[in-house]
Formats: structure tokens, sequence, C-alpha cells
């Protein structure tokens, strides 16, 4: 059938267009991405990729050992109020729709030769990974991210405040 | 067939008007996801209806799909299969926001700007804005007459029989 014939041509021009795209385009992604959330902060594994699987605490319990230390600053990548509602006891806030106002304070109280360990609302949330980049370009070199975030320090009873 | 509805249903440029305004809204409604594949496939994600291998081939085609259908109904390069495809997305988009708004899972539609922060509108809206498009499609793949600036339309063999015998 003729509509048949037309549709496949339709179809076929579209599939072969978005994969020469993807492939050429500097934001494309991967055929699979990281979509399993115990496996770390899901991610398209695009090209422009910021999760860096490297930077990642894996789980609640190394982060509060980490906190225990004393030598790390948290820092909160969430929004303002998202940190007014609660946050990991002691957590500097940075929001990362704000860095570039922010960013001048946040650097006077903490040089980056301070050990910095960021966090937001969890596994589907790159925001932390985001500030993590950011900071890594400012010269920051001890940087982790604490993937479980604020809603995880919560369950596992964590001080908060 | 009433004649009201038949002057409505063959004149040909109330069919340009409705498949110039289909392709343009699926060509518009492409821009910002083939900008941004991995946004899109995010969204995509938050559906929490697709499986993870191919949440990012749905974010790479899908697009595409959208963008290559509505420039053929704009320019009418086979714009009958062309209609019948956007139909067919938009089948599926109106059964995937159902499903979820059935089971009350909060979700970001991602339909044309994927920055979440921007719109808010409720999944009934969103229901409804797809089925008013999909009356555009309808109308777009069940037209029969002869179709204005088309690069190339398959004539439709029935059209003469239909279009004749009550005139």
């Amino acid at each position: 059938m003729k509509i048949i014939k037309e549709i496949s041509i339709l179809l076929g021009a579209s599939i072969i267009a978005a994969f020469a795209v993807n492939y050429f385009s500097p934001t494309g992604i991967a055929v699979i991405g990281q979509w399993d959330t115990a496996k770390g902060v899901i991610t398209a594994n695009g090209k422009n990729d910021i999760v860096l699987n490297d930077l990642e605490i894996g789980n609640v319990t190394s982060a509060k050992k980490l906190y225990d230390s004393r030598r790390f600053v948290f820092v909160d990548a969430r929004s303002r109020d998202d940190y007014d509602e609660g946050h990991i006891k002691g957590a500097v806030s940075l929001p990362v729709g704000q860095f570039d106002e922010k960013l001048e304070t946040f650097l006077e109280q903490y040089p980056p030769e301070k050990p910095i360990i960021t966090y937001c609302s969890g596994r589907t949330c790159e925001d932390s990974h985001k500030l993590a980049q950011l900071l890594l370009q400012l010269g920051y070199t001890e940087i982790s991210v604490f993937i479980d975030g604020f809603p995880g320090w919560e369950a596992e009873g964590h001080p908060i405040e | 067939m009433n004649k009201h509805i038949k002057i409505f249903y063959d004149n040909g440029r109330i069919e340009l008007a409705a498949r110039w305004i289909l392709g343009g809204i699926f060509v518009y409604a492409s821009y910002d996801k083939i900008l941004a594949p991995a946004v899109f496939a995010k969204i995509i994600y938050g559906y929490d209806l697709f499986p993870a291998l191919f949440i990012n081939l749905i974010a790479i085609i899908v697009p595409f799909l959208e963008l290559v259908a509505g420039l053929a109904l704009i320019i009418g390069f086979y714009p009958r299969s062309a209609a019948l495809i956007v139909n067919a997305m938009l089948l599926l988009f109106i059964i995937t926001i159902s499903i979820n708004l059935i089971r009350g899972h909060e979700f970001d539609c991602g339909c044309f700007s994927i920055n979440s922060t921007t719109q808010q509108i409720s999944a009934g809206a969103l229901i409804s804005r797809d089925f008013l498009i999909l009356a555009l499609g309808l109308y777009t793949f069940f037209y029969r007459n002869e179709r204005k600036f088309c690069m190339l339309s398959s004539p439709v063999s029935y059209s003469k029989t239909g279009g004749r015998m009550e005139s």
C-alpha cells in the first residue's frame, strides 16, 4: 500500500536525521543512558555531561564518616528556599542557579584549599554535580559529591537544621 | 452529508491552514528537544513508564519524528502520511499523560519547552490541548479534496467520487 511506503520514507528520514544530528551535535547523547539510581546519579551520558561518577560518595554511611571528620565543608546546591526548609547541619548554601552572585562571599569564607562535599536532593538531581564542576573550574581540588543528598541524609536520622 | 459540513470539509484553504498550524506546532515542539536531548531524556525518565534501555533512543528519535512530520505537513510532502504519524504521536502523548494522571504520578510534560521552571500546566489541560491538536490532525488526515501548495501529495483515488456525488 502506498501509505505504508510513504510512512516508511518519513520514518526512515527521521531516524537517519536523528542519529546523524545526535552524532555530530555537541549536545548529543549516548544510545543508552545511566538510568539506574542504584549505580549513582542518573544521566543520559551526553557529550557535555556534568555527572562524573569518580567524584561520587555512593552511600550515606561514608558521607557521615567524612562529616564526622569535620575536615569537609558540606555545600548545598539546591535553591535557597529548599535550604531554608531544612539542610544538613552546618552546610553552606550555594544554589547552582545563583552561583555567580553568591560566589564572592563563598570564596572569601571557603578558599580553594578547603575540601568540599556538594549535595542536592538525591540521585535524580544533578545540581550537586554541576556545582562540583563549577568549583573545580575555579581551582578547588578536593571535591566530592554526596549523591544521596538531603533526603538520604534525613532518612538516616543524621543531624539536620 | 450536511452541506455546510461538506463545504467546510472540501475547502482547500481550511485544509491548508490546519496543515500549516499542525506542522508549525510540531516543528516548534521539536526545537528545544533537539538542542538539549539530555534534558529531554531526563524528562522521559521522569514519566516513569519506559525501560531504561529505551529512554535515550526515545530522546534521540522522537524530536526528529516531530520535526520531519511537521516539515512534511508544511511543505506538503506526503501530507496524509505525515498527518497519520502526527496523530499516532498525539495518541501516544495522550496515553502516557493519562496514565500518569490516573496513577497520580507527578511529571514534567516536556511538551514544548523543556525548561520545567517556566510551565505549570495541569495534566488535564495537557490532555485537552492534545485532543485539540489531534482534531486538527484527524481533519488533515481525512480531508479528501485536492490539497494546496503540496510538493508531493499522492492523489486519493476515492476523492472524486466522494467529492462530486452530492454536488
